[in-house]
């Protein structure tokens, strides 16, 4: 059986504005479907892509012009890897708070997830960060097409 | 996103379809406000065809969950389908929500 061939990357780049988050999900959606990629993976991606874009728009470039969003999405022998690259204040996901899930509702703060969630559905998260290239995020997840 | 609000029994309900995510949670969470702020406290969301959330969509439920609960009342959770399911279960939302399997279980529980 030939062997499946990587994918082309896929990109796209928009100032971190709220008004642009549907283009962003409008991206990552699309991009699944061509790759055929499964719905619960399909769903992981589309919610990591909300909350990195998310986490930029409303902390990373918080008090400056927004600058921008850049991602690059590409498939690889049954791994889809999306790389996020942005200008914005550097942020570890490493260094992101746990939420307390025990709490009760009343008493649960409001946000906060965004993170954990995304650590929860990849399968791989890395971050790199220096002054001359701005910030690189790395998300990969496992996938079967359908 | 769309969401429609009905009474029945004296329990609202919100049936939401599409998706919640982080530029339709706010109209969501203001519907689910508006009903509270008229009086509105056990509530009900159908999920039945909701497709995907994100913590936005997280945020207003727990949000909605505080006012009607301080208010002697709830917002229960009708027909959650599985992916939308993992993520509640992921922040530990079914732990402190309740979920029911159909809109008749949900508004029947606050008989």
């Amino acid at each position: 059986m030939a062997a499946t061939p990587a994918s082309v990357t896929r990109r796209v780049e928009h100032p971190a504005r709220l008004e642009n988050l549907g283009l962003f999900l409008g991206f990552i959606d699309q991009a699944c479907a061509e790759e055929h990629i499964d719905s619960e993976a399909s769903f992981a991606l589309r919610l990591a892509v909300e909350e990195v874009c998310m986490n930029l728009i409303r902390h990373g470039y918080a008090g400056l012009e927004p600058g921008p969003i850049e991602l690059d999405f590409e498939v690889d022998a049954g791994v889809a890897r999306l790389k996020v690259c942005d200008r914005a204040r550097p942020f570890d996901p490493s260094q992101a708070p746990a939420p307390n899930l025990h709490d009760d509702a009343m008493h649960r703060p409001i946000g906060g997830l965004g993170w954990h969630l995304i650590k929860q559905l990849m399968d791989r998260v890395a971050y790199r960060s220096d002054a001359q290239r701005g910030n690189e995020l790395i998300l990969e997840k496992k996938f079967q097409r359908h | 996103m769309e969401v429609t609000v009905n009474t029945t029994d004296q329990v609202t309900v919100f049936v939401i379809r599409g998706s919640v995510d982080g530029l339709t949670a706010e109209r969501l969470l203001a519907v689910m406000d508006e009903q509270v702020n008229g009086g509105a406290t056990r509530l009900v969301a159908d999920f039945s065809a909701l497709e995907y959330t994100s913590s936005a969509g997280l945020r207003a439920l727990l949000s909605t969950v505080k006012r009607a609960r301080s208010l002697g009342g709830d917002l229960r959770l009708a027909a959650v389908r599985p992916q939308v399911l993992r993520v509640l279960d992921l922040s530990g939302f079914t732990s402190i929500l309740k979920l029911y399997d159909d809109v008749p279980a949900a508004v029947s529980s606050y008989a």
